[in-house]
């Protein structure tokens, strides 16, 4: 029986992580275009970026491009096995009411 | 850790909601918008070879092609400020010169069969086109295989049975028809 994911279950980590692995595996997404994408502060998604990576399931990438600091983030492959299983614990959670 | 059934259900739909997103703004973006660029252009620019006379018909497709290149650049650069890919950087410089070097063997293919006449070079440029479509259908899966069959067969309907109208029919079908498709994917995939 798959297992819930405290880390994940938190709605705003859920929906990061939910962007993040609708990526191909190795492809990575910036900052600021993931804050627009969940509609958060920076400080915010900041916040749970750092839970997450603490945690493995991302890696925050930074780099300079034109002279200015970029950060860009991806899923790792535990971050999407993780993930992966947490939809199915949700998933069972839903048959086993019908 | 336990949650309710009902709790379950929402964290699903918000997942699903955020998949759905996260496809039409980041995976879709470019796609969608190459397709709408190069659809307006075709339809311009094949009306404007069905109405116009030949030397601001061959202004036309000119200036046309340049804002296409531009804005696909634009679209691109873009997209690559958005999501970066780490292990498709080098297939990115390779598909950049597989575009490049089509466009030079169709200018080379145009060349040999000279002289052709402009419903031959549109049919000309749009086979080449069209294989490179289905070249980055099969290879990379961009986009549906069934599409570029599709435009290359509406293409050889216009140019064999309806040649007095070809331009018209490659600017509605070929042209429009890029323009619906972008559509589609930016609202319904």
């Amino acid at each position: 029986m798959a297992e819930l994911n405290e880390t994940i279950h938190q709605p705003v980590r859920l929906r990061i992580m939910a962007a993040l692995v609708t990526l191909s595996p190795g492809d990575e997404v910036e900052f600021t275009y993931l804050r627009q994408l969940l509609d958060v502060t920076d400080g915010n998604l900041g916040a749970h970026l750092r839970k997450l990576e603490e945690a493995t399931y991302i890696t925050l990438n930074k780099v300079f491009v034109d002279r200015k600091p970029r950060t860009f983030v991806s899923a790792t492959l535990r971050g999407r096995a993780v993930f992966a299983e947490h939809v199915k614990a949700l998933e069972e959670i839903l048959k086993s009411k019908k | 850790m336990n949650i309710s059934p009902t709790e379950a259900e929402e964290s699903l739909a918000a997942i699903q909601a955020m998949v759905q997103k996260t496809r039409r703004s980041i995976s879709s973006s470019g796609a969608y918008l190459f397709l709408i660029i190069w659809g307006c252009i075709w339809l311009v620019g094949f009306m404007g070879s069905q109405f116009l006379p030949a030397p601001i018909n061959g202004w036309l497709w000119l200036v046309l092609d340049t804002i296409g290149g531009v804005l696909s650049a634009i679209v691109g650069i873009r997209m690559g400020q958005q999501v970066r890919s780490t292990t498709h950087n080098h297939s990115g410089k390779r598909i950049g010169a597989f575009w490049l070097l089509l466009f030079l063997y169709c200018i080379a293919a145009i060349t040999v069969a000279w002289p052709v006449d402009g419903k031959q070079a549109s049919m000309f440029i749009i086979l080449f086109v069209m294989v490179g479509w289905l070249a980055m259908s099969l290879l990379y899966s961009f986009t549906p295989v069934w599409v570029g069959l599709a435009f290359t067969g509406i293409s050889l309907v216009g140019y064999f049975l309806l040649p007095e109208y070809f331009y018209l029919w490659m600017a509605i079908l070929g042209g429009g028809g890029l323009i619906a498709l972008g559509l589609y994917i930016r609202y319904r995939w």
